[in-house]
């Protein structure tokens, strides 16, 4: 049995949104609700309830604060919901635009219920792909664009413009419904028709790093999407090329290099796994408009890096900033230190990696080198000076143990702490960021035993009462600290040993990690370029020789507490 | 796993925004609700704007929370079938589908309408239809369902025959008696040769009839060829459908190359099922998995798939080989396996426990991977723990520096924040110790026993539990271990380890009886008695239970070593102890085991008087135990002393509390749900769900037993027999009809001849070439027509053309 049951959406202060039954008599939503949020956050994605009638199998995921929960009654292939819950959430954006928002979604009812029956038939999953869905889906807001001829089509105001041999283009616009035979490229819809022909790559990179104390990386990934954005008329037929900026060479050609470098790729259907394994290109017929083309993951140590690689392997991370932290600071070692570094490496490197954009010469004419740096390229704004560093974060989680952070001094930016979170938020604003020392914070922690005249010394004594029943290594300890109240006196009688334990009770409340997050615009931590992006005239069906699409293409590396520094 | 909503979410502040998203979500009318009596109006408007603004209405009505009573409207919106607005026609079906239920009289009405559209001249409109019909619950429709599903078979248009398929499901749900009609469809649709219609028929077939696998056969090899070409859905279903179909239809041989082709037994078989990893001992006895040419031909046309985006597919790619292949063709799932993990949370999570399944049959292939299971501080618990399991699992097959580097990174979270990760790390660390060797083992047992002076009680009291778990695997190595762990009593105060530590001296009071530190750690504890955790007063107490039981046992051996030696003579001494077995009387033995040494006679005489000190020990802790608050202490207490009463006879208190312990085994967490199948929900709920698993599971069927697998010839006539099926079937109809759907069917069958390979999209796009060989075949059939029009369609081909080919064919 691999039929959905029922998809509920539910907005960010879980108010129902969304109720679609697909088959059967699932729990509603009114019940299943409250028994997803008892666990605590963060909520498995697959929760067994026996307790319901009949029991169920509670699938759920959050995507742009909303929450899409699925029951089921039967032993299912998890992955299979949760793919199509993660397809449901594409294909509403698809159609009502991203990010997606619970106003859009309760706005437009008409549209949402079409593309939920259309996705799964009597809850079977039928259609994976959202453009597909476009030649089923009835969006038109009505006699308007039927006066024009054509329905939820980008860029309608005008068809056929361009394209194609002039012949076929005068036959009459039908609407998506009518469309008779369908695309016969499943994942396309049918009669494409742009004004402007218009291509776009993204190369997005996730970087997971794992620094250990000593600085020297533990793992260092970058996980990357290719997210494609293709709005020609016809269906065209694209070939995308990749270079991998001098990484892997010497090792056979270029498809074997490129292999080399981006590791356990996964693909669009649309893209032909046979050219790539041939020549490491990706040839393909997209969808019309974005969808995500390709992901990979690229080991940024190198496959076979020797453990004891020291702290120089961090620097070969290239990251456009690292990240230390230090604890027991301070006279009391109450205190501790996050600071953020640019090394130098970074700097002029990848100057010339800006986002990128070219019109593409004539036809077939794009080599390598004729993706130019430029302004204005990708549709981004004013990138065209190098790499943006973006939203420089520093998060540093604290035990629970800790009840305040009494002093924070942030050399740059701004830092907060969340008690509820239990963190430390500090936010460096980009163009503070540089210079040879970098930004500092320190912070001096408040715990529970903190000593001082902030009346801590009953909770002091209450709190280690039964603890120094048994340390008799330390007798004096014990006397000294149950006496003390302020302290001036501890320091006085038996400062030393007192010193020591209080050491290690701050020890017990320091941070063990710092995560570091940002975006940066214009690079790639993996150095992967786009070489080249062709439409393939000869295969290409109604596309003439004369559609030149613009083509951008555009880098950004993220990192979402992504380096992680231990400590 | 990679979808595109994702990457937006980290294109925010970079986000690509176009006109045309805004133009989509673009300015609507609002929405408020109308009064009931205005939206009537709106449906019985003339105009199509005021049609579908009306509908529109409804949906959302339908929709909205809490929902409003719309079923009022239904015969309004019924009217609108009439109209000849096709844009309305997705509306007024989503409304029909969703109230059909609440009003079956009214839905009826639209039967008539509906059918009137199964043969509409555009296959969207046929296909939206019956895809509407076969969703109408009203089961008294199902028999015009039926035949609707079985005009679609037939029908020149994929999207319709694919529509067919899917209907054949809800067709069944609706009634569950047209099911044998429904298999007959489906086995049509089989093998159908558009990749899509495929994918849709096996769907319906995994959902109807996951049974009849002798519908299969024919297909087999058309399915396995077209599975790279299937939409995700139909992937799913088709590798779930052939997994089972190889366990039920290809028994599983292995040959030895060395001798001749015997073909080992299936206590061979059996024997290479329960060791799946045994890639490299195959080298040695050239003993080779003889995979049959049609499961080969299964097993590489799923390869590619190890590339697709979909997450399941993957999985699934991986169950079939873990479960058909596991030494030849396992590997190649690892990595994508692997990759899997760059997926979002919530597939991640699934992810992982799939991971840790083939994991435990076959570690070694994780072993270049273990970078990608070191944690992050700020994962999910359900996460790290799967993680911390995966690195404990492949822990034993890695080299030195890997293990130092896991150990460091066990050490570094055993003194973290998390309690649950500090446990589960300390844990992990003892699992490691365990299945490695000795040298590795005592490194970890050395990391394990730094952390008892850690200030953190919950490290402490799980390291111990791990520490006494290793002592007791081998007691034997671990004498001095005991004796520093109890030295520790002195500055331990996490109840947990002390208690450990407490049983542990209780375990070891046997050993050496002259150099015992039992009774000794015993006469310090009792000191504290009070001022303990009730779980080391416990301890306490079986301690003292243990001691007392210790010295009973010795002195009874003393008395029966002297019994032998003395004989008759000791007869007197027996009557006595016979007659009151008190503790003087045991005394008196001691008298006489040592009555040749004057002195220590004295002393013994002395304690003889104040009886031993550990009896008195043990009196007293029985008597601190009589008055402890918890009555479970104290029904242990009673228990005790009932069991050890009678100093003379202590057998049955020996057999009791000196019973040799098991040695505790910490099986991987994961080791209770190995018996799920990978890719189940049961796997990822684990023992919740019971032993069973969740309702509707299916384990994997075992391999079929060689002689009783069907004749491999079915599958070989996989061409012919779509032509024999509906035939034998028309064969019963008259001879007129049988003319008439020959006639129809005819260019169904000439295109079998026709087009002699399925068509992928390549095919499709290297048209080029294929249309002058196509053109050279002088019998074109309708059918290839069919997709010719789908190609030229998208070469802006008009529509009028493709529909009066359509009626020249009807």
């Amino acid at each position: 049995m691999s039929a959905i049951e029922a998809l509920y959406v539910f907005d960010e202060h879980n108010n129902l949104i969304l109720n679609h039954t697909y088959d059967s008599r699932p729990p509603p939503p009114s019940v299943l609700l409250p028994l997803y949020l008892q666990h605590g956050s963060p909520r498995p994605s697959l929760i067994y309830l026996p307790s319901t009638s009949p029991p169920t199998l509670l699938y759920s995921m959050i995507q742009d604060n909303l929450l899409f929960l699925s029951p089921l009654s039967t032993d299912t292939e998890p992955l299979l919901v949760l793919e199509f819950l993660h397809r449901v959430a594409d294909a509403l954006e698809e159609f009502l635009g991203s990010p997606l928002l619970a106003s859009k979604i309760t706005a437009n009812y008409d549209v949402v219920a079409q593309v939920v029956a259309e996705i799964a038939d009597g809850g079977v999953p039928c259609q994976g792909e959202a453009n597909a869905l476009r030649d089923v889906v009835e969006t038109g807001p009505g006699v308007l664009n039927n006066l024009l001829g054509k329905v939820g089509l980008p860029g309608g105001s005008a068809p056929a413009l361009q394209g194609g041999p002039s012949g076929r283009l005068q036959a009459p616009q039908l609407r998506p419904a009518e469309t008779a035979q369908g695309s016969a490229v499943p994942w396309r819809r049918s009669n494409v028709r742009h004004t402007s022909n218009e291509l776009y790559v993204d190369l997005v990179e996730t970087l997971s790093v794992t620094l250990a104390p000593s600085g020297r990386p533990l793992s260092a990934f970058a996980y990357g999407s290719i997210a494609f954005t293709a709005k020609v008329s016809g269906v065209p037929d694209l070939l995308l090329g990749l270079s991998t900026g001098g990484k892997g060479s010497g090792m056979g050609n270029r498809g074997d290099q490129l292999r080399g470098v981006m590791e356990r790729v996964v693909f669009h259907p649309c893209v032909r796994l046979n050219r790539w394994n041939s020549d490491g290109v990706m040839s393909f017929v997209p969808p019309d408009g974005r969808f995500a083309l390709c992901g990979y993951e690229v080991d940024l140590l190198g496959a076979d890096s020797p453990l004891t690689a020291g702290k120089t392997a961090a620097n070969n991370l290239n990251l456009p900033a690292m990240v230390e932290i230090t604890t027991c600071l301070g006279s009391n070692g109450s205190d501790f230190e996050v600071r953020i570094t640019q090394p130098s490496s970074s700097s002029h490197r990848a100057g010339s990696a800006a986002a990128a954009s070219l019109q593409s010469n004539l036809g077939t004419g794009s080599r390598p080198g004729s993706f130019r740096a430029g302004s204005g390229g990708g549709g981004g704004g004013g990138e065209s000076k190098g790499p943006a560093l973006e939203n420089l974060t520093v998060h540093v989680p604290l035990p629970t143990g800790v009840r305040n952070i009494s002093d924070m001094r942030p050399s740059k930016g701004e830092a907060h702490w969340s008690p509820a979170d239990g963190r430390v938020e500090w936010k460096v604003p980009s163009r503070d960021f540089g210079g040879p020392g970098g930004a500092v914070l320190r912070c001096t922690i408040q715990g529970p035993l903190a000593d001082g005249n902030d009346g801590a010394g009953g909770m002091l004594n209450g709190d280690t009462a039964t603890t120094y029943d048994y340390t008799d290594d330390e007798p004096a300890t014990y006397q000294s600290q149950h006496g003390s109240s302020s302290h001036s006196h501890a320091s006085t009688n038996g400062a030393h040993e007192s010193g020591r334990r209080r050491l290690a009770r701050y020890k017990e409340l320091m941070p063990t990690s710092a995560m570091l997050s940002f975006g940066l615009k214009g690079w790639l931590a993996s150095g992967l370029r786009v070489e080249s992006l062709l439409v393939d005239t000869k295969k290409s069906r109604g596309v003439g020789p004369e559609v030149k699409p613009y083509k951008g293409v555009k880098y950004l590396t993220v990192s979402r507490d992504g380096i992680e520094v231990r400590c | 796993m990679e979808s595109i909503s994702r990457i937006s979410s980290l294109l925010e502040t970079a986000r690509d925004l176009t006109l045309e998203a805004a133009r989509d979500a673009g300015p609507r009318k609002s929405t408020r609700p109308l009064p009931a009596q205005q939206i009537k109006k709106l449906l019985d408007s003339r105009t199509e704007r005021e049609v579908l603004d009306g509908l529109r209405r409804v949906i959302a009505m339908q929709y909205a929370n809490p929902p409003q009573p719309t079923l009022t409207f239904f015969p309004a919106v019924l009217k609108t079938l009439s109209n000849p607005y096709p844009s309305t026609r997705p509306l007024v079906y989503n409304y029909l589908i969703h109230h059909a239920e609440a009003d079956p009289d009214t839905a009826l009405l639209s039967i008539n309408t509906i059918q009137k559209s199964l043969s509409d001249s555009n296959p969207r409109v046929r296909a939206m239809a019956l895809k509407t019909m076969a969703g109408i619950r009203v089961p008294v429709i199902s028999q015009i369902v039926s035949l609707a599903i079985k005009k679609g078979v037939s029908d020149l248009s994929p999207i319709v025959r694919k529509a067919a398929a899917l209907a054949c499901v809800k067709c069944v749900r609706l009634d569950a008696s047209t099911k044998p009609q429904v298999e007959e469809y489906i086995a049509t649709l089989l093998t159908d040769k558009q990749y899509y219609v495929a994918g849709a028929a096996v769907q319906a077939f995994m959902e109807v009839c996951p049974d009849r696998l002798d519908l299969v056969h024919p297909a087999y090899r058309k399915l396995c060829r077209m599975i790279a070409d299937m939409d995700e859905w139909g992937q799913l279903a088709l590798l779930r459908l052939m997994t089972v179909y190889a366990r039920r239809c290809f028994p599983r041989r292995t040959k030895t190359v060395k001798r001749a082709q015997t073909r080992e037994a299936k206590a061979k078989d059996f024997y290479e099922d329960l060791e799946p990893g045994a890639e490299e001992s195959e080298a040695e006895y050239d003993e080779i998995e003889q995979i049959e040419p049609d499961l080969a031909l299964f097993l590489k046309a799923v390869q590619p798939l190890l590339q697709s985006r979909n997450s399941a597919v993957i999985v699934s790619v991986a169950r079939a080989y873990l479960y058909l292949s596991p030494t030849n063709y396992l590997h190649h799932a690892v990595g994508p396996l692997i990759a899997l993990l760059r997926s979002p949370q919530d597939i991640q999570q699934v992810a992982l426990c799939n991971i840790v399944q083939v994991c435990l049959c076959n570690p070694q292939h994780f072993v270049p991977y273990y970078r990608h299971f070191l944690i992050h501080s700020t994962e999910a618990s359900q996460i790290w723990r799967l993680k911390l399991e995966v690195l404990t699992l492949i822990f034993p097959f890695c080299g030195k520096d890997v293990q130092h580097l896991i150990l460091a990174e066990l050490e570094h979270f055993s003194h973290g924040h998390n309690v649950d990760l500090v446990r589960e790390s300390v844990r992990a660390i003892g699992r490691c110790a365990q299945s490695s060797d000795a040298a590795t083992s005592r490194r970890c047992l050395s990391l394990l026993l730094k952390q008892i002076h850690s200030p953190d009680q919950h490290l402490v009291g799980e390291a111990m539990e791990v520490v006494r778990h290793l002592i007791q695997r081998s007691p034997d190595e671990h004498r001095k271990t005991v004796v520093r762990l109890a030295k520790n009593l002195d500055s331990l105060t996490s109840p947990t380890a002390r208690a450990s530590i407490v049983w542990l001296v209780g375990e070891f009071a046997g050993y050496e009886p002259d150099d015992n530190i039992a009774a000794d750690v015993l006469r310090i504890l009792v000191r504290g008695y009070a001022d303990e955790d009730d779980q080391v007063r416990a301890q306490i107490v079986l301690l003292a239970a243990k001691v007392y039981l210790h010295y009973l046992n010795a002195k009874n051996g003393k008395q029966k070593a002297i019994d032998a030696l003395d004989g008759p003579d000791d007869g007197e001494k027996r009557d006595k102890e016979v007659m009151s077995p008190t503790e003087d009387d045991d005394e008196g033995f001691r008298e006489d085991a040592f009555g040749h040494s004057g002195p220590i006679q004295q002393a013994e005489q002395q304690l003889e008087e104040q009886q031993h000190a550990i009896e008195l020990l043990y009196q007293h802790t029985m008597l601190l135990a009589r008055y402890t608050p918890s009555y479970d202490l104290r029904d242990r207490a009673r228990l005790f002393r009932a069991l050890l009463s009678v100093p003379s006879s202590t057998e049955l208190a020996s057999l009791l509390l000196l019973a040799p312990k098991p040695v505790p085994q910490a099986p991987s967490p994961s080791e209770s749900r190995k018996n799920f199948a990978l890719g189940s929900a049961s796997l990822v709920v684990g023992a919740e769900a019971g032993i069973s698993g969740v309702k509707g599971y299916e384990p994997i069927p075992d391999w079929v037993l060689e002689g009783r697998e069907p004749d491999a010839k079915l599958r070989d006539d996989g061409d012919g027999k779509a032509e024999y099926v509906p035939a034998s079937q028309r064969a019963a109809v008259s001879a007129g009809q049988m003319l008439d759907e020959a006639l129809q069917a005819d260019p169904g069958y000439k295109s079998n001849g026709g087009v002699k390979k399925e068509k992928t999209l390549d095919d499709w796009l290297d048209e080029e070439e294929e249309e002058t060989s196509s053109k050279d075949s002088e019998e074109r059939s309708g059918d290839e027509e069919g997709d010719r029009e789908t190609e030229e369609e998208s070469e802006y081909e008009t529509d009028s053309e493709e529909d009066e080919k359509a009626g020249l064919v009807r």
